[in-house]
């Protein structure tokens, strides 16, 4: 489903180059949970970009369910994004002026698929989180692990293959997050793939296969 | 490729635009007040200008386009309200004599004497006037006729009534031959006239009574020498008959050179020039206006929504992550200020509509309300939308959604 080859990524500040990735290779096949743990600064996050099609490596190959990414426009990568991937972050990013039903069926506006009948299929999805009582309350009344349910089902609303979450954990508390850590393994259960960018050592215990990235490079991958 | 193919479910996207809308009001409610002014008075020049044409038209067609009227009195005595006429009616026959003249209609406006008929009764205005007044004016009758050769000869106490009249004295029953008292003149109806109603001179229009102008100077007035009006019509240029018709009223007159008329001359194509000078101002004035508060509310819109694209960056980079494209972003924000323009213009035409009747009675300018109107305001509307909200969306299309995500 991922393959990654020989991907580097460098910013650059004026004249000086910054490398953030110095030459990641990866596969990863359909069905896998994967912990993506590093320190801050190590490139973990700007990975997590590239493989979610948010940002474009310097150097490298980078193919997606079989398509090579390099040479893509806007359109096609948005469209990619809508179909195959869904996004889980760390501050939830529900969107204040729509009620949890509504921030589910987010993705759905920019959509070329055409499901049947979003609003229920939102309304199961909240349901099978627990929150039957709470689809039309506003982020504001919701609590910091409801927000982050709700941004998962607004996640898998479209059918994702790929699940992405960056620190989805690191705004709750650790029973909360152990909670939301449980759902992803569920998820992947139902044959999902997913992976989890974390900086917390706890989330090790989680998945299938725990990546660590150092400096730049892969310098641990351990399946179980 | 069509930009729509960017946005595929309509309904939540348009369900999503108005819930922003709602969200950030208190923002919106300026723009979209501007806009609202803006089109209202755009909707007022159009309607005043079309109904100010409209009205030129009706009394052009009234009068026909080779009327020229005199009074007998001049242009200062008219503003200052003096009574009195200089138009006598020896004037009245030398100026049917000029060359192109064919058909005159003298008239005398009497006072307004209570007209009684049983025990009902009614105020109204006497017009004495000749037997050709009614076709002239192209009035027709529901009943009767107008007054003939020998009741004018005869100066006989018989008179043609306005609709209003006969409504308020007759209330359906049959006039012709009743007699009605003129204070105490008993006077003989001999026709009634068909509503011509509101238009062309307002709903005092069918408040009248003609008599026969010898009847009215002889019998009513006790005036056997001046006239309050003649119109004459011509088949020769309208503007050099109104030079003849000038030369033969000053020399009767006998006004030196230096002298200002005392009498005025209006040809219906001057009706016309004064009509569209009218609605040429209104055109500069409410013009001005309306497109400085376009301007204005179109600055305020863009500025408004340049400063909350910085807010809602996070909002815009989700969108992103989610598979919005740039042009997906371009387009909802572009939208979002349309429909705020639009929401105003809407706004603008409701409220001339409510406001159109008070304008009417206020300043006298008839509007005329057309899809026309509609149609313009609208596409004001849109318009100003699309220029006040493109800068702004491009600059919204432009985040990068890891940057908006990051921080």
């Amino acid at each position: 489903m991922i393959s990654l080859r020989n991907i580097k990524k460098s910013y650059f500040i004026g004249e000086r180059e910054l490398p953030i990735l110095k030459g990641i290779d990866l596969e990863i096949k359909n069905g896998e949970f994967i912990i993506l743990m590093g320190v801050s600064g190590s490139g973990k996050t700007t990975l997590m970009n590239i493989v979610g099609l948010l940002d474009k490596q310097t150097e490298g190959e980078y193919k997606f369910m079989d398509v090579t990414i390099n040479g893509l426009d806007d359109e096609k990568l948005a469209a990619m994004r809508n179909l195959h991937i869904g996004f889980v972050f760390q501050q939830f990013f529900l969107l204040p002026y729509l009620n949890a039903i509504e921030n589910v069926l987010i993705p759905i506006v920019y959509s070329s698929k055409q499901i049947k009948h979003p609003r229920e299929k939102a309304k199961a999805l909240l349901g099978r989180f627990g929150l039957s009582e709470r689809i039309h309350n506003k982020p504001s009344q919701l609590s910091g692990g409801e927000q982050q349910r709700v941004a998962i089902a607004r996640a898998l609303i479209n059918e994702p293959d790929l699940i992405l979450a960056d620190e989805p954990t690191g705004a709750l508390d650790s029973k909360t997050g152990g909670e939301i850590m449980d759902l992803f393994q569920m998820l992947n259960d139902e044959g999902k793939t997913v992976i989890v960018v974390t900086h917390d050592p706890k989330l090790a215990s989680f998945g299938k296969r725990l990546i660590r990235i150092e400096d730049g490079t892969i310098s641990e991958d351990i399946t179980r | 490729m069509g930009l729509f193919q960017k946005i595929s479910q309509g309904r939540e996207f348009l369900e999503e635009i108005l819930k922003i809308l709602y969200y950030y009001r208190g923002r919106v409610i300026f723009s979209f007040a501007g806009v609202a002014l803006g089109i209202l008075s755009i909707c007022i020049i159009i309607t005043t200008i079309d109904g100010a044409n409209k009205k030129a038209k009706d009394i052009f067609e009234a009068l026909g386009p080779d009327s020229i009227m005199v009074w007998g009195i001049g242009e200062r005595q008219r503003t200052a309200r003096v009574r009195g006429s200089t138009l006598t009616l020896i004037d009245a026959e030398h100026l049917e004599k000029i060359e192109g003249i064919y058909d005159s209609v003298k008239t005398y406006y009497a006072r307004r004497p209570t007209m009684k008929y049983k025990d009902r009764k009614w105020q109204s205005r006497i017009i004495g006037s000749t037997i050709n007044y009614f076709e002239s004016m192209s009035w027709e009758f529901q009943v009767g006729s107008p007054f003939n050769e020998d009741d004018y000869k005869n100066a006989k106490a018989v008179c043609v009534i306005g609709s209003k009249v006969y409504d308020e004295l007759f209330l359906g029953e049959d006039a012709i031959g009743k007699v009605i008292l003129a204070d105490r003149l008993p006077i003989t109806v001999v026709g009634v006239l068909k509503e011509k109603g509101g238009g062309t001179g307002g709903p005092q229009i069918d408040d009248r009574v003609i008599m026969p102008l010898t009847t009215v100077m002889g019998r009513v007035v006790n005036d056997r020498k001046y006239l309050s009006g003649v119109r004459l019509k011509t088949n020769r240029d309208v503007n050099g008959t109104v030079e003849d018709v000038r030369a033969v009223l000053r020399r009767n007159h006998g006004l030196p050179d230096s002298a200002e008329d005392d009498f005025t001359i209006r040809s219906s194509q001057d009706i016309m020039k004064f009509v569209t000078v009218i609605s040429g101002q209104l055109l500069l004035f409410l013009g001005m206006a309306s497109i400085v508060a376009l301007v204005v509310s179109g600055f305020v819109l863009a500025n408004l929504f340049y400063l909350t694209i910085q807010e809602r960056r996070k909002d815009i980079g989700i969108r992103r992550a989610y598979g919005a494209s740039k042009r997906g972003i371009l387009l909802s924000f572009l939208f979002e200020s349309v429909i705020i323009t639009l929401l105003g213009g809407v706004a603008g035409i409701l409220l001339s509509l409510a406001l159109g009747g008070t304008f009417e009675t206020l300043f006298e300018i008839p509007m005329l309300f057309s899809y026309k109107v509609v149609v313009f305001a609208l596409m004001f509307s849109f318009v100003t939308g699309l220029l006040a909200g493109f800068r702004p969306a491009l600059k919204a299309s432009r985040i990068e959604p890891i940057e908006a995500i990051r921080g």
